[in-house]
């Protein structure tokens, strides 16, 4: 098969499981009942209640209450946030970006921190940095975020004083315009380098929470990858024609075995955007988490569902960029269909 | 392993099987324990289950219900060391040493009824799909990819969201998300062992398809079942400790996550205690069935091995 019908066909599948999603979604707001709930008020007469019903199609039978629901949600109508006391489609963006600037923090660390890590251990195979790496990484897949969180908590602000909670100094985040919202970004184009510093200095411990679970899950795959290429024969012919070891590893073995590990990256993004709901309400972030917990709640059904559909949205697509690339990487993936 | 009885054959031929049966059982244990990791993780989990099992003999139940914490209004967030309470208190008065012993019996009652449900519908959906292919196939695994579309902690909290806090929605709402993995794994299984001589051969001499199932394609498929349920017994516990710190469990029960999350309040007032056990304690049950989960994929599915 061609990379290019791979490709096609994968694109053709996404709609069919966004579709599927959002069957999801509309199911579970129909299970807590009718949400004729948020319109009702007390002394309503049956008349009236039966109006809105028919406004807002609730009478109509279910595929047909999808249809609607969907439209809407096509059009971004997303409906009113009772957390936000905003349209969701109004505090969406700013709270995106705060997750956004969270997660890709983590993300980039995590991964220099996992390749380099993962790489040490391989080239080490069963000596002590494996084991080590090897406990790091497991240690990573059972911890709790929660509780990591508030270790670090403890630690490093209740203890030590030496990071904050938050997203920024109020008196700091006053003096420059934020633009994109993601306030690394802003400081920069404001030339304000003590904002930029704020900006980091804030984003210590919740990207080293959510970093941890990434780099352990990054870590791993690719010390595996790096044992399996390591084996291959061009390692041989590599050593063989006299390459020192470390050129071995650095030109020919890491190079490949980079490859498997893009394949976890969709993994890993997964579970940072899981694990910035727990980090964000401890470290009183101002993200989408956050949000969505307090939706949780206080039963704001319209924040949950945006939430939901997003994120699935975002993990599909990030997904498909993943796999597309590892087509690219290897075509072996593509051919050996 | 699953012990299917073979039928009226003559008792001697099935008293060696039952021999080659024990001794492949022993050599699996061997190997098992030759890895200091798997025993290691097979160290925390008897620890724990012994906790959760022993939990009235160590801390005493709670009347009415021994899964609600006890109240000592007289010692409210006091520290670790203080008469009566070993290792401190709540901003409330719950004894955090109940809270980490009943809170083992709260998580082995929500990680079984779990990996039970999610065993049994995951198992039977995936040998529907593998076992009869075609449309059935088609459209049972479109709905497991779309499940899957959806990050396992989220779908969780929105159906946990929806159903109303409570630790049995959350054991409801777990369930929902989890059964789809072994859906897929069971129906690739599946799949690959239906291709073998043997399953033609009973085919041959005219065995039911139920038959077959039970007898020549369930037991040589579930290896990697039984995998996937070790490694789930520790992350249903992670999962659903999340959820309860979130704020979905009812307020008040023996449960880790209800633990960290009350003890949450006081951490800046310097109270460490109430957080950091109960959340070590879902720490080391999610790390040993973990490290044991690992050892047992090793054993069991040696082409990983060389390279882990």
């Amino acid at each position: 098969m061609q990379i290019r019908d791979y490709i096609l066909r994968r694109l053709m599948v996404l709609p069919v499981l966004i579709i599927g999603v959002s069957i999801i979604v509309f199911a579970l707001t129909r299970v807590g009942g009718s949400p004729i709930g948020v319109y009702l008020q007390t002394g309503m007469t049956q008349e009236e209640v039966t109006e809105l019903e028919e406004r807002f199609h609730l009478d109509d039978p279910l595929p047909v209450q999808y249809v609607y629901w969907a439209g809407g949600v096509l059009t971004g109508e997303l409906g009113w946030s009772g957390v936000a006391a905003a349209p969701v489609t109004d505090v969406f963006l700013p709270k995106l970006a705060a997750t956004m600037e969270l997660a890709i923090s983590s993300a980039l660390v995590a991964v220099v921190l996992g390749v380099a890590l993962g790489t040490f251990a391989g080239a080490r195979r069963n000596r002590l940095p494996d084991h080590l790496t090897r406990v790091f990484s497991i240690s990573g897949a059972a911890m709790p975020l929660f509780w990591f969180a508030i270790l670090l908590l403890i630690v490093f602000w209740v203890y030590l004083g030496w990071f904050p909670i938050g997203r920024s100094d109020p008196n700091i985040y006053a003096r420059i315009d934020h633009p994109t919202n993601l306030y690394t970004i802003d400081s920069l184009l404001a030339g304000d380098f003590g904002a930029f510093g704020d900006a980091l200095w804030h984003l210590v411990l919740p990207a080293a929470t959510l970093g941890y679970g990434a780099t352990a899950i990054i870590a791993r795959m690719m010390r595996s990858s790096l044992v399996e290429e390591l084996q291959e024969d061009y390692v041989d012919a590599a050593r063989a024609k006299g390459l020192p070891e470390r050129l071995v590893l650095r030109r020919h073995a890491r190079r490949n075995a980079l490859i498997p590990t893009v394949t976890v990256i969709g993994l890993s993004f997964g579970f940072l955007l899981q694990g910035s709901v727990v980090a964000e309400i401890i470290f009183r972030w101002p993200g989408l988490g956050r949000w969505m917990a307090d939706s949780v709640l206080r039963g704001d059904q319209a924040t949950i569902m945006a939430y939901v559909l997003f994120t699935s949205v975002l993990f599909l697509v990030v997904n498909l960029a993943v796999d597309v690339i590892y087509a690219y990487l290897d075509r072996r993936v593509v051919l050996g269909e | 392993m699953v012990d299917v009885p073979a039928g009226p054959a003559p008792a001697r031929i099935t008293d060696s099987a039952w021999r080659v049966r024990t001794r492949r059982g022993g050599e699996l244990l061997m190997s098992l324990l030759k890895n200091p990791t798997t025993v290691a993780g097979l160290v925390f989990i008897v620890l724990l289950l012994g906790m959760a099992i022993f939990a009235p003999l160590i801390a005493e139940p709670n009347t009415p219900d021994a899964y609600q914490m006890p109240r000592d209004w007289g010692a409210l967030a006091v520290p670790p060391g203080s008469p009566g309470h070993i290792l401190g208190t709540t901003n409330v008065g719950g004894d955090v040493l109940y809270g980490v012993v009943w809170g083992a019996r709260t998580s082995l009652r929500l990680s079984v009824i779990v990996v039970s449900l999610t065993v049994l519908i995951g198992v039977t959906v995936g040998s529907i799909a593998g076992f009869r292919g075609g449309k059935v196939d088609e459209i049972l695994m479109r709905i497991v990819d779309v499940f899957l579309s959806i990050p396992e902690l989220i779908f969780a909290l929105a159906i946990a969201a929806v159903l109303g806090p409570s630790f049995r929605n959350i054991i409801l709402a777990l369930a929902v998300v989890f059964w789809v993995k072994y859906a897929r794994i069971m129906r690739a299984q599946i799949i690959h062992v239906k291709e073998n001589e043997y399953v033609d051969a009973a085919r041959v001499i005219g065995d039911s398809p139920l038959r077959i199932y039970l007898k020549d394609i369930l037991p040589n498929s579930i290896t990697p079942v039984v995998v996937q349920a070790t490694l789930d017994m520790g992350n249903i516990v992670l999962v659903g400790a999340t959820l309860s710190f979130i704020g979905l469990s009812e307020a008040g029960i023996a449960e880790w996550g209800v633990l960290v999350s009350e003890g949450q309040s006081g951490i800046s007032a310097g109270r460490w205690w109430s957080s950091t056990f109960p959340g070590m304690m879902v720490f080391l049950w999610a790390l040993g069935f973990n490290l044991f989960g690992d050892g047992l994929r090793d054993v069991l599915d040696p082409k990983t091995e060389s390279t882990r």
